[in-house]
């Protein structure tokens, strides 16, 4: 035998071999011509084969663009999407469960077909990456062969069930969720209802409602576990919450009902998705999400809809089978719990066991976090790992929305040995859950919308702060950063103390990474609430801010005062006056380090656009006009701040209209200031032109706008002027992009006629 | 033997103290200039992890890598498509690959003459569980190819060849070679100069 397909046949699920041999099949037709582009592409996302960075088949250098010339040269599968291009293959493990032979297959995989690494990302999947697609079929059967699943990983589909990690072993659990969790996976995947989505769909499970837990507030649905005494008998159930998400503009969701029994989950989840896929938006993708529809009806409205629904739903037998083996979906410890001898003299073990250790509720034994830099793990690590799973917890292993992995039901006698074992394969490094844990997207290193160095920077962060960390205040030690590449939030940066994501600004006629500086989020309380976004600093200053933000905070909190409400009550002009210290960029003649990015060291400009003026800046007026519009838009978190929504909403409103002046203003000078005229001619001039058109993202920016703008019941509450801030925020961003879009277009048209043929950069 | 993902990884030699992160410029360098005769795509820091792929220059082909796996240092090249001839005419293809790196990184200004690699000292390993798994079978099947690539790079020496038994791990054998020949001496072997 000398196909996988061959080799695995009677260990797949019939099932899961049938969709991977239809798969393969598609391929096959798609290298024949026979299938649509669009249809192929979407067809790979629901295989969770997704994009990764230069498969248009153009790469910056760093000194010009260049055109990648792969051998299958005019087959693509995607609209402008290489066929050859690597991409990346995301791996949905429910509720981050994984067994020690799942651990060996994904590490089989990774090191035959992408690059030796599994990355853990942040909803409990790994993610290969530079896989070529040709390789998937097999891939996806060695996955099938020990019970992994790749379908509806990506596209317009329920994404991974994600569930608290330590569910099951938690102090403070009202019940264990994971048999839920793994009910509404195995519910939903493939079923009908779920296929005719508009966008994604993210579901989460909580354990409890104090702690981070399942992160249920930043979910489309998510459910709370809860009990209630019905008919004299206590009754399990869940508080269920719909219209949450990070994204753009996070959202946090609202409750839909406050108690739902436990037979009873299923069938609303799947209401909740006929509701959805049957009034969600589907031509407009900014608005598709769940979270605009709930906006858009109100949730009471929704929760009718959702009511009405539920009645006609044919009865499924699904439903309420998998509970009759709830009781039996227990844990099976590998070992009798014992408690440790002792606490151990080494200071190494010490320290790991401070950050990385967790007591369970069951007596003598521990969860242990396995920290992985960056959520990477190697494929000989991987290996090791699951060896020492089978030796110490058995199948009782997850990953963590921290970009972690989770041992748990671990003998607290054995924890010595443990760590002497993680230390021979280079994975005892304390400080998990701390500031030195710092997670990120993949951002430029891989992903397609990528706009700074994610991980570059969040590599940096780590490594100095850990140089650091045995000395800081544990105030200090305590926070959370976390690294985004873009406004997509992919790092749950709004969740974090000190949050950041990619931006550009230009300097000198030179592109130069910045990171907008997000602060004050809350993880705990299933993301209990936001960060506000203060301003922006060069990506190569961010070290220097997190260093100036937490002396600050050290120097000038309250008694006990955590670093969330710290930034609650500070000043936010302070706070903003540090960001502006940090903020100058010297020009590139003094200080090339700025024009590029961590880790990467090709120049971050997009074309040699020209050279800074010795004798001074010429600054035009569209530069005033959005310096004005960041202006107003910080005055709207003030307002915000001080609780008058309404005038938090009408300003980030003129903050808007601000920017579209000013682009406006560059075609047409004498614009005026009438909001109905600004709206037609920056529509006329900049939207229906294309020239403010995201490559990605699309009208989405401007279509906050317009929709701001024909709001004419507009309502003045917290929720909606919040929302309207991160619109604003990032339509002002949207501005900035069309306008450096402008200038590079200009330098090219005029550099165009003396250009040469690039030649060979020198060494 | 249909079998295409090969690699081979040369150690490097003592005294090499270059901080990983020091190879991504040189690496994007290459792609700049094109230095290598085939299609490069990215580079890709991994130089966080413990004894992983270090810094990886991705190429269409193949990938190249200041790999640290096992705990030593090297140059890695290992081919992901498949490429013309036999097994052997693969084997010698992918290990001038490996070689013309090792040799461009020893002469590479930046380190000034600050990474070595040991003439004497390589690994071959085949990526493919399915067609080559890590037994004896393999390793009689793979022999001619890899006597053939040893006859070319140590003509009449002999060479000590150690399979590594871990089953769970991928088909690699460790190569001790009679003498320590400069990775140029060798480029030049394997091309026949």
């Amino acid at each position: 035998m000398n196909t996988w397909k061959q080799v695995l046949s009677d260990r797949m699920p019939a099932a899961w071999a049938e969709e991977i041999d239809v798969f393969e099949t598609q391929i096959a037709l798609k290298k024949q011509g026979k299938v649509d582009d669009k249809l192929f592409a979407e067809t790979r996302l629901r295989r969770g084969i997704y994009g990764q960075r230069y498969d248009n088949g153009q790469r910056h250098d760093g000194k010009a663009q260049r055109t990648l010339t792969f051998p299958s040269a005019g087959l693509l599968k995607g609209t402008d999407t290489r066929w050859d291009a690597p991409g990346m293959q995301r791996i949905k493990l429910p509720w981050g469960g994984m067994t020690p032979e799942q651990m060996d297959a994904l590490a089989d995989v990774a090191e035959e077909y992408s690059d030796a690494i599994c990355h853990v990302t942040t909803r409990q999947d790994i993610q290969l990456h530079f896989v070529h697609i040709e390789d998937t079929p097999d891939l996806m059967r060695r996955l099938a062969a020990v019970g992994i699943t790749t379908r509806e990983a990506c596209g317009n589909s329920v994404r991974n069930v994600t569930a608290c990690p330590i569910a099951g072993v938690c102090r403070d659990q009202t019940f264990d969720i994971t048999p839920y969790a793994d009910a509404c996976f195995r519910f939903l995947l493939g079923h009908p209802d779920v296929q005719d989505f508009g966008r994604k769909f993210k579901i989460a499970f909580s354990g409890c409602r104090e702690n981070a837990c399942g992160l249920v507030t930043m979910h489309d649905m998510g459910f709370i576990a809860a009990i209630r005494e019905i008919d004299g008998a206590m009754k399990r159930g869940f508080e269920v919450r719909v219209g949450g998400g990070l994204g753009a503009v996070p959202y946090e969701a609202k409750v839909l009902e406050e108690f739902v029994p436990e037979e009873e989950i299923l069938p609303l989840t799947q209401a909740v998705s006929r509701v959805y896929a049957r009034l969600g938006e589907k031509r407009n993708r900014a608005r598709a999400r769940i979270k605009f529809l709930v906006d858009r009806l109100g949730i009471e409205e929704f929760r009718r809809l959702v009511r009405e629904e539920r009645k006609v739903i044919p009865h499924d037998d699904r439903w309420t089978d998998y509970i009759q083996d709830v009781p039996r979906f227990v844990d099976e410890p590998l070992k009798a719990g014992k408690a440790a001898a002792s606490a151990g003299a080494d200071p190494a073990y010490q320290a790991w066991r401070s950050t990385n250790v967790y007591r369970q509720r069951q007596e003598g034994y521990a969860a242990v976090t396995v920290t992985l830099p960056l959520g990477d793990i190697t494929c000989w690590q991987m290996r090791e790992l699951a060896e020492i799973a089978r030796r110490y917890v058995g199948d009782n292993v997850r990953t963590t929305v921290e970009q972690n992995i989770l041992l748990r039901w671990m003998a607290e006698a054995d924890l010595p040995a443990l760590f002497a074992e993680l230390l021979r394969i280079g994975l005892a490094e304390p400080g998990a859950g701390t500031v030195v844990d710092v997670t990120a997207c993949p951002g430029t290193d891989t992903c397609k919308l990528g706009i700074a160095s994610s991980r570059g920077l969040a590599g940096e962060l780590r490594q100095r702060l850990a140089a650091r960390f045995a000395t800081m205040d544990q105030s200090v030690k305590d926070l959370r950063i976390k690294v985004s590449g873009c406004f997509n939030s992919c790092s749950q940066h709004h969740l974090a103390d000190l949050g950041f994501y990619g931006v550009s600004r230009k300097t000198g006629g030179r592109t130069v990474p910045h990171f907008r500086v997000v602060l004050g989020g809350q993880w705990q309380n299933n993301a209990g609430s936001y960060g506000i976004a203060i301003g922006v600093v060069p990506s190569k200053r961010v070290p220097d801010l997190v260093d100036e933000l937490t002396a600050k905070y050290l120097a000038e909190r309250n008694k006990g005062e955590s670093f969330r409400t710290f930034i609650e009550r500070s000043d936010k002009k302070e706070l903003k006056a540090v960001l502006d210290k940090l903020a100058v960029v010297p020009p590139y003649e003094l200080d090339r380090s700025y024009y590029s990015d961590w880790r990467d060291p090709r120049e971050f400009t997009l074309d040699d656009i020209g050279t800074g003026e010795c004798a001074g800046e010429v600054v035009s007026m569209i530069d005033f006009d959005l310096q004005a519009a960041e202006r107003q838009y910080f005055e709207a978190q003030l307002h915000f701040n001080d609780g008058d929504f309404r005038k938090a909403d009408e300003t980030a409103y003129r903050a808007m209209l601000q920017a579209a002046k000013g682009l406006v203003r560059t075609q047409f000078q004498d614009i005026g200031d009438q909001p109905d005229r600004i709206v037609a001619e920056f529509r006329g001039r900049f939207v229906e032109t294309g020239l403010f058109r995201d490559k990605y993202a699309g009208t989405k920016f401007a279509e906050y706008l317009f929709h701001r703008h024909e709001d004419r019941q507009r309502r003045f509450d917290r929720d909606h002027a919040r929302h309207l801030l991160e619109e604003s925020q990032l339509f002002i961003e949207a501005a900035h992009a069309c306008h450096a879009g402008m200038l590079e277009r200009a330098a090219a048209a005029k550099a165009k006629p003396a250009r040469e043929p690039a030649a060979p950069a020198p060494a | 033997m249909n079998l295409h993902r090969l690699g081979v990884k040369f150690f490097a030699g003592d005294g090499a103290t270059i901080a990983l992160p020091e190879f991504l410029p040189v690496f994007h360098r290459w792609i700049q200039q094109s230095v290598l005769d085939e299609l490069l795509l990215d580079v890709a820091d991994y130089s966080h992890v413990h004894a992983g792929p270090g810094v990886l220059l991705v190429a269409h082909e193949g990938n190249y890598s200041v790999d640290e796996t096992g705990n030593r240092r090297g140059l890695a090249y290992y081919a992901k498509h498949p490429q013309s001839g036999d097994v052997a005419a693969m084997l010698l293809a992918i290990c001038a690959k490996t070689l013309r790196a090792c040799h461009l990184l020893e002469r590479e200004p930046t380190f000034a003459g600050k990474v070595k690699f040991s003439g004497d000292q390589l690994q071959i390993f085949a990526n493919d569980r399915l067609n080559a798994p890590n037994t004896e079978a393999t390793a009689t099947a793979l022999r001619p190819a890899i006597d053939g690539l040893l006859a070319k790079l140590y003509p009449g020496g002999k060479c000590e060849v150690v399979r590594v038994p871990d089953a769970k791990e991928r088909f690699t054998v460790n190569v001790k070679a009679p003498a320590d020949v400069p990775v140029g001496e060798l480029l030049k072997r394997i091309r026949g100069e």
